[in-house]
Parts: structure tokens; C-alpha cells; sequence
């Protein structure tokens, strides 16, 4: 039976973690270590390896959900991650100093990937920060000639998460329809 | 309406500005309530990062001070420490409230055994009310701008629930092409167009406004770009579709708001997101119709997608979303292309257009652009199947 990832992308602390969590079907098997070096600024605990959740659909699907590590100097392991992907999820920490440079990194580092498949960006910590805002990103990305789903995402609401992985997959085919 | 009316006061260690930041609304927002975030002076208790850089060395300090409070840790590892109650990484709100239950009920025990032996009421807790009010960290809520930013996440209808949650229009069927005529409406008709303008001129003025209904008090806060209305949803829908011109509309007017503001905050759940909740007054004046400017033989284009996680998604609007901001396309193309009701159509264009979101194509070159056949993705199957398993826990 054909198995399918999903991969949730972006800097330290931006909730790939807590995103997966919260649709995920069992508890998601998490790498996450103390941090010992730049990214002890942001998080006491951060993701080393990978963050691994599983969708179980009707009739024994398994959709792998993959968080990539925060740190920059894992991204050896992306390409190994995207291998099979359906789609992207990218989420910015609108509390970091420069989230656009986030988004244009992270948008760089996965151009190819999401040339052939799609991406949908949730910004987070927008109850923190409200600037930028969604219309911001919006501008932002049109300077790069893309018109992704943008959402403001608290990555403990599974709703919010469902919202923002149901837009990635529409985005891939608008003709999709619940249960077909 | 559940929160713990007297809450704990507990005093952050070992984290960084934005952890506490961070902290302090997860105890206001998941945990209820449960807890406050106070300064080390004022605080019941102390919680600790135990997977901070200096944790150990601040713990270790900190046993050594003279205070018998109780204290929680917050790791990753499996920590054992006395009088310490961990919390294990990620923190899950149960798991939180268990432990400040478990502290609370320490701290109860302390002052009965004071009181007992000192004739004399000193429990943290239960003198609350009388006791000073906490100092509150900087980053504690108390502006207007942060008042009711807990955001709603989205609500999902599906067709079943459509025409229960945004009503029809008698006597018209919008969904019979024949009377795609009457099934237009004009925005300035409606409180939609009230508040619409209300809105742009509270931004332009970059200032807090009363909008004078003759209905219900309205005040628009712009900075933080959010509403207060003195009314909950069923009034409101009701309000939504009643012609102004005939009952209001000559009382509506506009004002500096100047009250105070203590008044609105003691109600914030009356607070909307202004998007939102424009968003959902077009969904309720529109009942499945659109609006009269938008022609319906012209290409309908969409400027970026909604944010769909803050506002009320109306059947099929994330299709007609992804559909539209690919090309720009005519209600009928877009109906034929999803094989959809119209009326789901319209209350989409309805809502984005009250937004600034859609518009349409003016372009000669865009009116003779065939517009693309969709080609289904090989994955379509999968992707179904995805979205209702994303859809079919959302209750």
C-alpha cells in the first residue's frame, strides 16, 4: 500500500512540533534535545532529527506527517524528507525578528519541491505579534510571484491545523472533495 | 465562563521574554485561567524551564532561599527533586492543571497548619480577594489592543448546516439560474455597508469610533483591529438582513468614541476581529445572493486567499478559493468547473468582496483568455480522503 508524507517546515520555534501533535493520531515521536547553541535563545528543547505523527485515513491509509529539524544545520536531511511528499506546510514565528527573510529562505530551500507539489504558510504567534500582518506576508509573496494560502495558526488547535493543511491540499486540486 | 476565580500566582524562572510572554497565555488561555503570572515577590508559587541552560544552577539557588513554596518544573527529562512537581515537555494543558491543582492543595495545607498553630489567617489562597492585587508583568494583558485577541478559530459548514446558519431569501431561488437576476443585493442597503464604511473611516482616521445604529452599541478599535458590538450572533443575523433604509437608517451616524473603555472590557467576549467579523455580516446579508456589482458574465478574480482559519467557511469557499486565485473566472465557470450549488458561490463572492478580496477582471486580455479546464490531480482520491479525515474530527 502506497504511503504518503506531509512535511511541516520553518524556523526554530515556529510550532512544527506542536502542529503535528495536534493531527497526528498517536502521540508523534519527537527528537527534541536541549539546545546547546544558537537556538537556545528561542527554545530550551529543539528538534534534532525529526518529528514523525501519522494520520491514519479510512481503510488503512497512513499519511506520515514530518517536521523538519529547526536548525539550519540539519537541512542535509531535507531532501531526504521531501522524497514522496504531497505538499508543504510552512509555518513562520511572526515574534521573530525578520520573518519575511524566514519565509524567503524557507520558500528558497523547498522551491523545487513546492514547483511540484504546493506549500501553505501558517504564521504563528500572531496573538504575540501582530505585524506583520497576513496582508504583509500577502504583499510580500507577490513580489515572488506566488499567491499561497496564508494563515494566522495557533499550532495547538487542531482546527487551525486541519484549516491550514485542508488549504495546501485544495491548493494542489480545487476539484478535490471530502470522502472522494 | 469555567475560569478559576481565584488563581494562582506563580513567579517564571529560567525563561526568556517571549517564553514568559508565552506562558502567561497559556495559563490564561488553555489552562483557563488556573494561574497568573506575577513577580517574584508576589507569587504562590514558582515555575521553572528545567531544560534552561542555568535551570540547575537557578533551582539549586533558589532551594537555598528561605521560601517553603511550592514549585514546578517544566523538562523534557525525568526529573526528581523534593517538593518539585514536574510537568513533562510538551506541556499539555491537563497535565498543567493537574500540577497546579496538586500545588494549590499544598499551599491549602500549609494554611491550615499556620493557622492552626498561629491563631492567624495567612492562606495565600483563600485570602485572595482581601489580599493586594498582583503585580503584573509587563506583558500581562491590560490594553484594549490585546483585549479579546484570543481569536475563534474557523467554523466549518457544510451544506447540511448552509441554509440553517445563513438563511434564505424567500420567495427567490438562487440557485435557478432563470432567476440569477433577483438573487443580487445591494450592500449599501444593509448594515453591511455601515459597517463597512465605518470601518474605513476608523482606519483613515487611525481612531476609535462609535458607530450610532439605533440598534446596539458599536465601538471599532482600529489599531487592533477589532469590533465590540452589544449583541451576540443570533441578533445579529437577524439584524444583518434587515433593510436599513426602512427601520435605522436615518439614526446612523458616526462618533469619536471617548467612554471608558473598562465598561467593554468587562465583556470580551463581545470583542470580534474586524475581518471576521465583516466576513460573517456579508455571509448573513447575503443568504446565498451576491452582490449587484459584481456581473456575473465578467471573470471574477481573488487578490490572495482569506484567512480562512479566523473566519466562517462557508461551504466549498476553500475550492472556490484555490480555484480563483489560479485564474480569474466567471460564477458560471466556477459552478460548472466544482459542480456546486451558485449560492455557494455567491456567499463566498459575498463575503471576500465586503473584504477588498475579490474583484473583477476589467482586462480585455482576460475576458479572452479561455479560462483552463482543471486537470484532476492523480492524487484527487487521496486528497479526498485527507480532507475528511481532517474534517471528520473537527467537532
Amino acid at each position: 500500500m502506497s504511503q504518503y508524507k506531509i512535511i511541516f517546515t520553518g524556523p526554530v520555534g515556529a510550532g512544527k512540533t506542536t502542529a503535528i501533535n495536534s493531527i497526528s493520531d498517536v502521540p508523534p515521536i519527537k527528537t527534541d534535545a536541549a539546545a546547546s547553541d544558537m537556538t537556545k535563545t528561542r527554545k530550551a528543547a529543539t528538534t534534532v532529527a525529526m518529528d514523525y505523527g501519522i494520520m491514519n485515513l479510512a481503510g488503512g491509509e497512513k499519511i506520515h506527517l514530518y517536521g523538519t529539524p529547526g536548525q539550519e544545520r540539519f537541512d542535509f536531511m531535507w531532501d531526504i524528507l521531501i522524497n514522496g511528499g504531497i505538499g508543504l506546510v510552512l509555518l513562520l514565528d511572526n515574534t521573530r525578528a525578520d520573518p519575511f527573510q524566514d519565509m524567503k529562505f524557507f520558500l528558497e530551500a523547498f522551491d523545487k519541491f513546492i514547483g511540484e507539489t504546493g506549500v501553505a504558510i501558517g504564521v504563528t504567534q500572531m496573538d504575540v505579534s501582530m505585524t506583520p500582518t497576513i496582508d504583509d506576508y500577502h504583499l510580500q509573496l507577490k513580489t515572488l510571484g506566488l499567491k499561497p494560502p496564508v494563515f494566522a495558526v495557533d499550532a495547538r488547535v487542531r482546527n487551525d491545523v486541519s484549516v491550514l493543511v485542508q488549504s495546501l491540499l485544495f491548493s494542489l486540486d480545487p476539484g478535490a472533495e471530502e470522502g472522494l | 465562563m469555567d475560569k478559576i476565580k481565584r488563581p494562582l500566582r506563580v513567579a517564571l524562572y529560567a525563561m526568556n521574554e517571549r517564553s514568559i510572554r508565552t506562558m502567561a497565555m497559556y495559563l490564561q488561555g488553555p489552562c483557563k485561567g488556573a494561574a497568573v503570572v506575577v513577580d517574584e515577590a508576589s507569587a504562590d508559587i514558582d515555575i521553572f524551564d528545567g531544560d534552561s541552560h542555568n535551570a540547575k544552577q537557578l533551582l539549586a539557588e533558589h532551594a537555598a532561599k528561605p521560601l517553603s513554596r511550592p514549585i514546578i518544573v517544566l523538562s523534557l527529562q525525568s526529573i526528581k527533586l523534593d517538593n518539585v512537581v514536574l510537568v513533562k515537555k510538551p506541556v499539555k494543558a491537563e497535565d498543567m492543571l493537574g500540577a497546579l491543582a496538586e500545588v494549590k492543595a499544598r499551599l491549602e495545607q500549609q494554611a491550615r497548619q499556620a493557622r492552626e498553630s498561629q491563631q492567624s489567617n495567612n492562606d495565600p489562597i483563600a485570602n485572595d480577594a482581601a489580599a493586594e492585587q498582583p503585580v503584573l508583568k509587563k506583558y500581562a494583558r491590560n490594553t484594549d489592543a490585546q483585549k479579546g485577541n484570543k481569536h475563534q478559530t474557523a467554523m466549518q459548514l457544510n451544506e447540511a448546516a448552509f441554509n440553517a446558519y445563513i438563511g434564505v431569501v424567500p420567495g427567490v431561488d438562487v440557485n435557478d439560474p432563470t432567476q440569477f437576476a433577483k438573487a443580487a443585493y445591494n450592500p449599501k442597503d444593509y448594515f453591511q455597508d455601515y459597517i463597512q464604511f465605518a470601518i474605513n473611516t476608523s482606519h483613515e482616521k487611525g481612531e476609535n469610533l462609535q458607530l450610532h445604529t439605533g440598534w446596539r452599541q458599536v465601538v471599532l478599535f482600529p489599531q487592533s483591529r477589532k469590533i465590540w458590538l452589544d449583541a451576540d450572533d443570533k441578533l445579529l443575523r437577524a439584524f444583518a438582513n434587515v433593510k436599513v433604509d426602512r427601520l435605522t437608517g436615518q439614526k446612523m451616524q458616526l462618533s469619536p468614541f471617548k467612554a471608558n473603555l473598562s465598561a467593554l472590557n468587562d465583556e470580551p467576549e463581545k470583542f470580534h476581529n474586524l475581518d471576521a467579523f465583516l466576513w460573517k455580516v456579508a455571509c448573513w446579508t447575503s443568504k446565498g445572493r451576491y452582490p449587484d456589482a459584481i456581473n456575473l458574465e465578467h471573470p471574477v478574480y481573488l487578490k490572495n486567499w482569506p484567512n480562512f482559519t479566523r473566519l466562517l467557511i462557508t461551504p466549498h469557499a476553500m475550492r472556490i478559493a484555490a480555484l480563483l486565485v489560479q485564474e480569474p473566472k466567471t460564477v458560471e465557470e466556477i459552478i460548472k468547473a466544482l459542480n456546486i450549488k451558485p449560492q455557494y458561490v455567491f456567499v463566498f463572492i459575498s463575503a471576500a468582496y465586503a473584504l477588498g478580496l475579490v474583484g473583477q477582471a476589467r482586462r480585455e486580455a482576460d475576458e479572452l483568455v479561455q479560462a483552463p479546464v482543471i486537470v484532476p490531480s492523480k492524487k484527487k482520491g487521496l486528497l479526498g480522503r485527507i480532507i475528511s479525515k481532517l474534517r471528520g474530527s473537527n467537532a
